[in-house]
């Protein structure tokens, strides 16, 4: 229990020193006054001007010092008003936009990740029970060679290959179609993220199996007369899903990132281009809420991680 | 034989590993088994591949190249060309000559690769080093701002400085070099713990050396080794970075690197017409990372550092 309190005190120290550092990053290097009043934000010539300026500052309270809009902002944020725009007529709200891209983000990292585990425990499995075996090698070389490739050139590689030599996947993708069209649409930018992570996922596993199949469990169970296949899957693979599960939260802050880059290669609406979008016209309140959105998350799936590994392994539980 | 382990050392590696990195599994092989490491043939590869691409960026203004921003316009014909005699990768939509961009674009491209990690390099090393040779109150603010600094998506901050900096080589290197540090100071930090309570350290401190002395002299060398093979790592990493950025619209702005070059060609009527403006680049910024990745891979094993001691 106490470590479960000072698990959430870290998180919250977390997100709070991350809302810090992007909201004064933001307002020491940027000036959002020109987004939102367009020309007119530098036009002081007048008396009209100055006051349209001073207006304009005072609602989104860029005239107050820098520590008492940050408490103003977070004050609000933690209620869930994440305000308006930084744009020229606010709209939509930033809580309207993000429960728009959201949903399109999730799914590319949830196809993502389904397509690298459902690779990834078979794949294992196969070389590991074939360890040091020249296709074993093969199969090592090959997750090398995903892994070193840069998440835009494979991006590019997959839409020459599957939608430009052979006409497979569509090449865009559109909000407005329906469920099952736009998951087929996914299919490429899923890929992209999701065969590294396979490859990662592989590479971790199968020297877990390999250490696991040397443990006297496992010989007990063979000379119990237990098939290699069901030793493979029903005794081996539990226990080397230990540090699985650690890597799979890694990954997925990992992912989060490389959807950036992939949304914006297959032209992707969703989170990530909103904040690379963001981010161009300085509209500080989206950026901060995709921020601290994607903070949040990465926190959470840390704790579920934990959680997870007290849920299988005993061990951890006692300590 | 990738790996160079066999059957039996397995166990032995990861146990080693458990209780301290670096020097201390060595201790734990045999003869035989020490005999058996060597870096192989592809790290040698890797190595050359690595000093041909640093040569030729380097050596870019005195080779016998093509300018990379002329147009080199056929008669007759539009561009693109695709490879030829003349343009050896072709050229892009410009007619400009691909090959001699491709050089050219390494310059920026290592450049930001090599000052993003030597900024890591000894930042990182020196709040890693400090916290794990102080422990307590340093340690804790430390490893904080190393957990706040991993805790999101690197290439955010990087959008973030970069769109609202100007965009030069500077700009960039810096801002990739500061996303460095808290990865390569959490590996200083670790392996300086399972360094800090060593006899060597002990020795020297009751010799009476003063803390910045064992840091230096005791720990660095060390701590040196390591980070070696990281910083082959990290380069990669940045030069990678570097491609993000640019298929975000934000890398630098003059010159051209590779994370431009293949931009140029990622669109689908280009990738369909002239599928080279976008590969040249491809490939010769894959077989970099490959040789980075692979070559600090292999000299990590060698000498069997692992950064999850602790």
């Amino acid at each position: 229990m106490r470590y479960w309190l000072q698990r959430l005190g870290a998180a919250l120290a977390l997100l709070l020193a991350v809302s810090m550092l992007t909201f004064g990053a933001m307002n020491l290097l940027g000036d959002p006054l020109f987004n939102i009043l367009g020309p007119a934000a530098s036009d002081t010539s007048t008396e009209e001007g100055r006051q349209i300026i001073a207006d304009a500052k005072a609602e989104y309270n860029l005239d107050e010092p820098l520590p008492v809009r940050y408490v103003k902002w977070g004050s609000a944020f933690v209620t869930g008003d994440f305000g308006v725009q930084f744009s020229v007529d606010g709209q939509p709200p930033v809580a309207d936009l993000i429960k728009e891209r959201l949903p399109r983000t999730l799914m590319l990292l949830i196809m993502a990740q389904l397509i690298a585990v459902t690779l990834a425990i078979p794949w294992a499995l196969w070389s590991a029970s074939r360890a040091d075996s020249v296709v074993d090698k093969m199969s090592t070389a090959t997750t090398f060679l995903f892994i070193a490739l840069p998440n835009f050139a494979l991006a590019v590689l997959i839409k020459y290959v599957l939608s430009i030599k052979f006409e497979i996947f569509p090449l865009i993708f559109n909000a407005a179609d329906p469920f099952w069209t736009r998951v087929w649409q996914m299919v490429m930018p899923a890929l992209t993220l999701g065969l590294p992570a396979a490859a990662v996922y592989q590479r971790l596993l199968r020297t877990d199996l390999i250490t696991t199949l040397q443990e006297d469990f496992i010989l007990t169970a063979r000379a119990k007369g237990v098939s290699r296949r069901n030793v493979l899957f029903k005794h081996a693979l539990r226990p080397s899903l230990f540090s699985f599960i650690t890597i799979f939260g890694i990954t997925t802050g990992a992912l989060i990132g490389g959807a950036l880059v992939v949304e914006q290669v297959f032209i992707i609406p969703g989170l990530g281009s909103a904040i690379v979008e963001a981010i161009l016209r300085e509209d500080f309140p989206v950026v901060l809420a995709i921020v601290m959105l994607v903070t949040a998350a990465f926190v959470v799936i840390n704790v579920i991680v934990d959680l997870v590994y007290s849920l299988i392994d005993p061990r951890v539980r006692a300590s | 034989m990738s790996d160079g382990v066999g059957v039996g050392p397995v166990g032995v590696e990861m146990a080693a590993g458990m209780e301290a990195s670096a020097g201390g599994a060595v201790v734990g092989l045999s003869q035989d088994e020490t005999t058996k490491r060597t870096l192989g043939i592809g790290f040698w590869i890797s190595i050359t591949w690595i000093t041909v691409i640093v040569l030729a960026a380097a050596l870019a203004p005195w080779l016998p190249l093509k300018d990379p921003d002329s147009n080199f316009i056929a008669a007759g014909e539009r561009p693109p060309y695709s490879p030829n005699g003349t343009h050896w990768f072709g050229t892009d939509q410009d007619a400009r000559d691909l090959f001699s961009r491709t050089i050219w674009g390494a310059r920026i491209s290592l450049t930001v690769g090599f000052v993003a990690i030597a900024c890591g390099m000894v930042f990182g090393g020196l709040l890693g080093m400090i916290a794990g040779y102080f422990r307590g109150w340093w340690d804790r603010v430390i490893s904080f701002v190393f957990v706040v600094f991993l805790s999101f998506p690197a290439l955010v901050l990087a959008i973030l400085i970069t769109a609202l900096l100007e965009r030069s080589l500077r700009t960039i290197s810096i801002t990739l070099g500061i996303l460095s540090i808290a990865p390569v100071g959490r590996v200083a930090r670790a392996t300086t713990i399972s360094f800090a309570d060593r006899e060597f350290v002990l020795a020297a401190r009751t010799l009476g050396a003063s803390h910045r002395r064992i840091m230096i002299k005791e720990l660095l060398p060390n701590v040196l080794i390591p980070m070696g093979a990281l910083a082959l790592l990290g380069m990669a990493v940045a030069v990678v970075a570097e491609g993000g950025l640019a298929f975000l619209g934000l890398s630098v702005e003059k010159g051209s690197t590779w994370g431009k070059m293949i931009l140029t060609g990622a669109g689908s009527r280009d990738l369909q017409k002239a599928p080279w403006i976008a590969f040249a680049p491809i490939i010769v910024l894959f077989l970099t990372v490959l040789s980075l990745n692979f070559a600090g891979d292999r000299l990590r094993s060698y000498f069997d550092v692992r950064e999850t001691a602790l």
